[in-house]
């Protein structure tokens, strides 16, 4: 079985967004009014952070795209009292609308703020796909067909996009990326198999330096940054 | 010993008044209730930095005080004090409201609020390994324990009470510190990461039940025109300062550590940042040094009025203590990487403290003191008074208006 992973060049990463637009275009993530951003209301599945160390004029700042990290050991996973939020078999940790009760203690556990609840009720709220895990999706979309308010969102790592690859016979990582890595226009973002020690991902890291955020959680997540 | 217990008439027209009142106010939160559920968790002030708000304060604040409520009856059930016999029933069954209320506040916190049997799913639908749903056993097994104690109480056998009263006592510590457990166990919140915090909040809850039990306690003898001995009054005083003690050194404890760990800028911000005076001013001012000063005073500690200010200043300190847990606590932004985020994600989270919230939360203890003075007139929960039974429901009233000003005086 797979372990997919993410590998983001900060040298290349302009900071333009595309990521994060393309995330929000790709899963139909609701769109928030800038009050509702200010007051950390609105929903984002991928975000890119600006951290600025120094005083100007030496100044240095680092862009830091930031979707999911699908931690190997999720604390999220760990916290949820319903199991709405698991680690698949490939790695990929997936949040089940129709089982989530919103208690929002994985947004309280979440060490890298990747989670969302929904706050009110969406106006879009169709998904590309079913809101369902994608071994449960031969039983329709009962009983919560759209997106509703009171739900916690995540990334998914695009693993609609994933599983429909697999059942075509695609490759993973080359022919099909998860929408970020695919808006990407200086190609920073690169998505493959962490297991397979010829995928793209396994080469980048092997001949990079190369980090990954909060190590000292432990959750050991599942995004590199390669920094040199 | 058990026939001494007389019922409330409830038939004057005070006590319909304030049922009354006490009702408007519970159908104003449910009706709060009811949109926040249409519209969403949006008419809240919680956001995606600080995603739990008043219901959450509210719950764990009621659990203490159901704790303080338990244990003191159990100073009579359990250990046989005599003196605290007129009122041991009337703990039992706010121990019960409270923790009742302590999971509606949960219930009404759910994002999908018609979801929370998931909560009781033990094993076949729950992931046991999180702390929500162990406190879903540790809050319904209190629940369903103190209702047992409560029938054994009304039944009259001693010894199966007193043995009910050791399990349901000992329960109520495993669920005050369960409830620590859920903010203690979470690395991610730097301010909250403690092993500590279990412990600290069974103490909390201790210090504010009790306290709680001495405003109520007083006020409901001593309106009632029935026998109110100095003795208990300051003997609970003593038995507060050593709760308050255990507090105190906790909390010490708890801010001492993360100050040591290279991860302290989050308890800075508490000590230091800009809701710092909640910190200072209620809950160390209202919580320690006001009670500790006057219930160390040779000359204030026996009089009934000064140990009664002191059990106030105390329940209203440790509100506040929950409430900068749970919203300042975790209000400082995250560190995603070193450095400072610039804009929104890396800014402090704010807390409107929006008007459905507030009536929700007023809603719920209107609703509790509601349950509690129906109780008083459909059970048997009173000690006999020959004067004025019908005063007692003034001093529940003020009971609850504790809590209320509590609530208003934070609300501003």
């Amino acid at each position: 079985m797979a372990r997919w992973g993410m590998v983001i060049d900060l040298d290349k990463c302009t900071g333009c967004q595309s990521c994060a637009v393309a995330c929000k275009a790709e899963n139909n993530v609701p769109h928030g009014s800038p009050e509702e951003h200010e007051r950390r209301t609105a929903p984002f599945w991928h975000k890119v952070i600006a951290v600025s160390n120094g005083e100007y004029p030496a100044v240095r700042i680092d862009l830091i795209p930031m979707p999911c990290m699908h931690c190997d050991d999720a604390p999220c996973v760990t916290v949820c009292p319903a199991k709405a939020t698991y680690r698949r078999e490939d790695g990929i940790v997936i949040q089940d609308f129709r089982r989530c009760i919103g208690c929002k203690y994985c947004i309280v556990a979440c060490p890298y703020g990747a989670r969302s609840f929904n706050y009110k009720e969406p106006e879009e709220k169709e998904y590309h796909r079913p809101d369902l895990p994608p071994e449960r999706a031969d039983r329709g979309i009962w009983p919560f067909p759209h997106r509703v308010h009171g739900v916690v969102e995540k990334c998914t790592f695009c693993f609609h996009r994933i599983d429909q690859a697999i059942r075509e016979g695609k490759k993973v990582g080359e022919e099909v990326v998860p929408a970020c890595a695919e808006a990407c226009p200086a190609h920073a973002i690169s998505f493959g198999d962490l297991d397979d020690s010829d995928s793209n991902v396994s080469r980048l890291l092997s001949s990079r330096q190369w980090m990954r955020l909060r190590e000292e959680m432990g959750t050991s997540p599942k995004v590199f940054y390669l920094t040199g | 010993m058990t026939t001494d217990f007389v019922a409330l008439e409830g038939k004057t027209r005070g006590y319909r008044f304030f049922a009354a009142v006490l009702g408007v106010i519970a159908l104003a939160g449910f009706i709060s209730f009811i949109i926040s559920y249409i519209q969403g968790h949006q008419v809240f002030g919680s956001n995606n930095v600080i995603p739990w708000g008043m219901p959450i304060v509210l719950t764990i604040y009621l659990i203490g005080l159901s704790a303080g409520s338990l244990i003191l009856s159990s100073l009579t059930y359990v250990f046989g004090r005599e003196e605290y016999r007129p009122i041991a029933r009337m703990a039992v069954f706010l121990a019960i409201v409270l923790i009742f209320g302590a999971m509606l506040s949960i219930a009404i916190d759910l994002g999908r609020p018609e979801k929370f049997w998931r909560l009781f799913m033990f094993f076949y639908m729950n992931n046991m390994s999180s702390m929500f749903a162990i406190n879903g056993i540790l809050y319904g097994g209190y629940f369903i324990i103190s209702l047992v104690y409560l029938g054994i109480i009304f039944a009259g056998n001693h010894r199966a009470s007193r043995i009910t009263g050791i399990i349901a006592v000992g329960w109520a510590v495993l669920v005050h510190m369960g409830t620590g457990a859920i903010f203690g166990f979470i690395a991610a919140r730097e301010a909250w990461f403690s092993p500590i915090k279990p412990l600290e909040f069974l103490a909390a809850a201790l210090t504010s039940g009790v306290a709680l039990l001495i405003v109520a306690v007083t006020l409901t003898l001593a309106l009632s025109g029935r026998e109110l001995k100095k003795e208990m009054v300051a003997s609970l005083g003593r038995l507060l300062i050593y709760f308050i003690i255990i507090l105190l050194v906790l909390i010490i404890v708890d801010k001492l550590t993360h100050l040591y760990s290279p991860h302290r800028e989050a308890t800075l911000y508490l000590l230091t940042g800009q809701y710092s005076w909640i910190f200072w001013g209620f809950q160390i001012g209202l919580g320690v040094v006001i009670p500790l000063a006057v219930l160390f005073n040779p000359r204030l500690n026996k009089t009934i009025g000064w140990v009664v200010t002191a059990a106030v200043s105390v329940v209203i300190g440790i509100f506040f203590e929950r409430y900068y847990l749970v919203i300042p606590g975790a209000a400082y932004p995250m560190q995603y990487y070193p450095g400072k985020i610039e804009g929104v994600w890396g800014s402090t989270g704010s807390f409107p403290l929006t008007p459905v919230e507030m009536v929700l939360s007023v809603g719920i203890i209107a609703f509790l003191a509601l349950i509690f003075i129906l109780g008083l007139k459909y059970l048997e929960l009173l000690p006999p008074g020959e004067p004025a039974k019908e005063e007692v429901k003034e001093s529940v009233a003020e009971a609850g208006e504790a809590n209320n000003t509590a609530k208003t005086s934070e609300g501003q």
